[in-house]
């Protein structure tokens, strides 16, 4: 079986992709254990300014896998937990991360391009935080995008539930880059291009100051959403809502 | 002065004193806050739509009742925070449908709500400064919901904007060409919102609450107190009396 998560790097650039096609690059516990060990690699490579963050075939993420975890008692905590867990690292990587979101990114998947520093996206692309019409509760990446996009606007998002195209990301923020469809890869390679030769202590220390203005607790608001968001899953309006979807 | 009608789970609060734009009386702001209340305790209540009979949502405050008593102004802004606290911390999420205008108190309540739906043309802001009035009560709900640079040129500057703008800056989150479409498109999200699972969504609401410190008591008493600070002083009484003055 080929790995789950994958890290290449080329001199200052680095990419990590979501390696798991046939099931839409959906976040399972192996597929974040995997991103948990390549995020702990790249932490530890000051060398690298930048990372592309991808998913390999058509998605760029269905979002959490939560139909294996569903039968498993726990296994919907754990997997919110390992969420949380890897948003904070994504965040705290000294690297510039840019998100390719390419066909769909759903609600964890959105979470991940939330967390991103740059996403880039195209027109046709599906994006968005449905986990409200799933009876699920989508606080872990509430800290997040209150922070990307500002609560007025993070309070629509994930109220309304759904999902939006790429032009209405770029329109609201949640992407700082929008392409034709097609065109996606080269804008993503330009973006990388300017980061790789820019200089890397300038991106390390400007980062490292943004995200001290995320504010010291929200690592704790991302582990208390990681909470809620459990409970909300194990009760029986999710449940219900979750039989009916997956069948 | 205020309406409430229930239907399919959906709670409207109309502002029904069209032949004065809707303007705010203490009265008018404390059944609202009441009705308020009432609806957030029923549990089949699954949204709020706050809405307005005739073509402007709201024009402010009742200025004529308060132009020779101070006092009811104070009380204005007292029962508009409360309006504002009680709309922001309902259990559900909260539609506003702002056609034509929805200007200084009216603002403070479109501030409130969750979605917000206004026309091209709706104008929109606080210019209670030019009469010598602090619009610092709307402070935090705005901070709360649009960029700190768009906050401070509409509490600062007395001058409005156009829905179209509002919406370009996030006030507004969904907008309709014409004000008589103002409220159909309201009544749309508000049916949408309300067949949600509505334990996610209260608790998604409650979590954006927690994050925002909308529950914190704080920050609008402070505002508040900035507000109320500012009334029955000499400018306000000289502006107020030449607004009024030659009407009698």
């Amino acid at each position: 079986m080929s790995e789950l998560a994958l890290l290449e790097i080329d001199g200052t650039v680095a990419t990590l992709s979501l390696n798991r096609p046939d099931k839409r690059n959906a976040l399972s516990l192996e597929l974040l254990d995997a991103l948990h060990e390549k995020t702990g690699l790249l932490a530890q490579m000051p060398e690298v300014h930048c990372c592309r963050v991808v998913g390999t075939g058509n998605s760029f993420c269905a979002g959490m896998d939560l139909k294996a975890a569903l039968d498993t008692p726990g296994a919907p905590g754990r997997l919110l937990s390992s969420i949380a867990e890897l948003t904070i690292k994504f965040r705290n990587l000294p690297q510039v991360t840019v998100a390719r979101v390419q066909g769909a990114a759903i609600g964890g998947g959105c979470g991940l391009v939330a967390v991103c520093d740059i996403a880039v996206t195209h027109r046709s692309c599906k994006m968005g935080y449905p986990e409200v019409d799933l009876g699920v509760c989508p606080a872990v990446v509430a800290p997040w995008l209150v922070r990307s996009i500002g609560a007025g606007r993070a309070r629509r998002v994930l109220l309304s539930g759904g999902v939006m195209d790429g032009a209405e990301a770029y329109r609201l923020g949640l992407v700082a880059h929008l392409t034709e469809d097609g065109a996606l890869d080269g804008a993503v390679d330009e973006i990388v291009g300017r980061l790789g030769d820019a200089g890397g202590v300038a991106l390390r220390e400007t980062k490292r100051l943004l995200n001290d203005l995320d504010g010291e607790d929200i690592a704790a608001r991302v582990r208390e959403g990681a909470v809620i968001s459990a409970e909300v899953v194990d009760g029986p309006e999710a449940r219900a809502r979750l039989a009916e979807v997956y069948g | 002065m205020i309406r409430v009608e229930v239907h399919d789970s959906i709670a409207r609060i109309v502002l029904d004193r069209p032949a004065k734009r809707n303007a705010l009386t203490p009265e008018m702001l404390d059944a609202l806050t009441a009705a308020v209340r009432a609806q957030d305790a029923d549990a089949s209540v699954r949204c709020l739509l706050l809405c307005a009979d005739g073509p402007t949502f709201c024009a402010g405050f009742d200025l004529k009742a308060a132009a020779g008593d101070t006092d009811i102004l104070r009380a204005q802004l007292e029962s508009l925070s409360a309006a504002v606290r009680t709309l922001r911390r309902f259990r559900t999420p909260v539609v506003c449908a702002a056609q034509g205008g929805a200007i200084a108190g009216g603002c403070a309540l479109l501030g409130s709500a969750d979605l917000v739906v206004a026309d091209r043309k709706a104008k929109i802001g606080y210019p209670v400064v030019a009469i010598g009035l602090s619009p610092a009560v709307s402070a935090p709900t705005l901070e709360m919901t649009i960029e700190d640079s768009l906050t401070r040129a509409r509490l600062l500057d007395p001058g409005l904007i156009t829905g179209e703008r509002a919406h370009e800056k996030g006030l507004v989150t969904h907008l309709v060409d014409h004000p008589d479409d103002v409220l159909a498109c309201a009544q749309e999200l508000a049916e949408m919102l309300a067949g949600k699972p509505p334990h996610a969504v209260a608790r998604t609401k409650a979590w954006l609450n927690t994050l925002d410190r909308t529950n914190d008591d704080e920050p609008f008493a402070r505002a508040l107190g900035v507000s109320l600070a500012t009334v029955g002083t000499d400018e306000n009484r000289s502006k107020l009396a030449s607004l009024w003055g030659d009407k009698g």
